[in-house]
């Protein structure tokens, strides 16, 4: 039976909504990043295939000043072998999707079966770096919007927020993965209570500082446009 | 004085084709479609998105998906207008391919043209100014044609459809992507609904232009559906001719080879 999702009386093409979307927020995030594009084009003309076993169709990436993201059709599927269409094809399943990340595994998984390359290695590895070295300028972006004081200050304290908010969630994670260990423990103990509106206390008053931070920079800003003219 | 028609196209009748819903003379019917497009060249983008929500975009990455292009692929964008499977095809072909595309409109062409140069799309792109039914190229040419909601539009489509035939390439494949016949009677009527009262109206408000709009619900009616077609297209000599139903049969994606 084919995996094609399609119902034959209301067919929406949702592979189509799918490379949109991935298309879509790949070329968005490496306009936000500058030196991306200089690494983009060492795959200028290049092409990509990955399969993932999960899914019913393989996702192509064609690389130029952007990166296209389209799937083959299921009739050619059957009737075109693809890996001679591509410079490289990858075939693997979801769990070792993240593990691209570091294209030094790439040899490594291919060893151990937990992924099959057809070509260009390099095609691959590049692909991987570029997607792993995207760094956005988070306070350079905002600036954009409000000004560089502002961003900054702005900035600041949101990785602050960021950092107090994430530190919380890892403990709660740790806290919960004990606790699922643990059968026994089932019940919730009063000081996990309190651990946790302690935790929830903290990023709230973070978020509190935050505000009154941006709300006292709006005023300055404010006060000194309104002296500029 | 007699319009240049095709031989099989003798009686009378062939004198006057639909125009919409109009029957005009055939030789006046190129002029007429000109005009309408003429008129809607500078919103074209903005009411193809507004009037199917954005779904073109995606039946249009359909038709991508199921064009095999790679790279050195040499690709006609027929009736390609304001070039949006032209900007795709060109950076799927990459610098050893080629897109051409070829529009009976230069308003169209020119839109179409600013549009892509203006994203960086240069140096594999050919705009030509061209009738589908007179195709100005060599046998053989294409590994890929498409002609995306362009051959409703076209006056005589079989003449077309043999055009576009001999300037595949063996082994090419021809898409057509174009409105068709909803499968579902509930979906035909509430889409008779919409392009038919609504349609016009948004045309109006959006672009100042209800005529042009009108024409385009009734072009899309008199547009023979997903069996004629396919029949049309196998007459012209293509082979392994199918076609696939998108949003429930409001477009249909044609497909077929040439061998
Ligand atoms: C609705 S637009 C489609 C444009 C584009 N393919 C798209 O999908 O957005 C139809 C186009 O067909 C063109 N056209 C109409 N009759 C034609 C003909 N006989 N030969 C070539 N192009 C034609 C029009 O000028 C217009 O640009």
């Amino acid at each position: 039976m084919s995996p094609y999702i399609e119902a034959s009386n209301f067919s929406m093409p949702f592979a189509q909504l799918m490379t949109a979307g991935i298309e879509l927020a790949i070329n968005r995030l490496l306009k936000l990043d500058e030196d991306s594009q200089q690494r983009l084009k060492k795959l200028s003309g290049k092409s990509l295939q990955v399969t993932i076993a999960e899914l019913p169709w393989p996702l192509v990436f064609n690389f130029s000043e952007q990166v296209i993201v389209r799937t083959v059709s299921n009739a050619d599927k059957d009737s075109a072998p693809a890996a001679d269409s591509v410079d490289c094809l990858i075939e693997l399943n979801l769990e070792t999707l993240p593990k691209l990340k570091d294209s030094s595994q790439l040899t490594q998984l291919i060893q151990q079966k937990q992924l099959n390359l057809i070509g260009d290695v390099y095609v691959a590895q590049t692909f991987s770096n570029l997607l792993k070295e995207i760094d956005i300028d988070w306070e350079e972006q905002l600036s954009g919007y409000t000004g560089d004081v502002v961003a900054h200050q702005t900035f600041t304290s949101m990785r602050a927020l960021f950092d107090t908010a994430k530190s919380q969630i890892e403990k709660g994670a740790i806290d919960l993965s004990e606790r699922l260990t643990q059968s026994d423990s089932i019940a919730v103990k009063p000081n996990e209570v309190h651990e946790f509106s302690k935790g929830v206390n903290e990023i709230r008053s973070a978020t509190e500082r935050l505000f009154a931070r941006v709300a006292q920079l709006e005023q300055r800003q404010k006060t000194a446009t309104g002296s500029d003219n | 004085m007699s319009a240049p028609e095709t031989p099989e196209t003798h009686s009378q009748q062939q004198q006057t084709t639909h125009f919409g819903f109009k029957q005009v003379d055939t030789s006046q019917k190129v002029n007429m479609v000109k005009d309408v497009f003429q008129s809607v060249a500078a919103k074209y983008d903005v009411m193809n998105d507004l009037m199917s929500f954005g779904v073109h975009r995606l039946w249009k990455r359909y038709t991508i998906d199921c064009s095999g292009a790679r790279t050195g692929h040499k690709v006609l964008d027929l009736a390609g207008g304001t070039g949006d499977l032209t900007a795709k095809f060109s950076r799927i072909v990459g610098e050893t391919g080629q897109v051409i595309l070829a529009d009976i409109n230069d308003a169209m062409l020119k839109v179409g043209r600013d549009k892509l140069r203006d994203r960086g799309i240069v140096g594999n792109v050919e705009y030509v100014q061209a009738n589908a039914e007179t195709l100005p190229f060599p046998d053989n040419s294409f590994d890929i044609i498409t002609i995306a909601f362009g051959l409703r539009n076209v006056t005589d489509k079989d003449k077309a459809l043999a055009s576009m035939y001999r300037v595949l390439k063996p082994g090419g494949r021809l898409l057509v992507l174009e409105f068709s016949k909803p499968s579902n009677e509930m979906l035909n009527k509430a889409y008779d609904m919409y392009s038919f009262h609504l349609l016009p109206k948004i045309g109006q408000l959006v672009a100042n232009d209800a005529d042009s709009y009108q024409y385009l619900a009734e072009s899309i009616r008199m547009h023979p559906e997903q069996e004629v077609l396919k029949t049309m297209m196998d007459e012209a000599g293509f082979e392994q001719t199918t076609y696939h139903n998108l949003t429930g049969g409001i477009v249909a994606l044609h497909r077929g080879f040439k061998f």
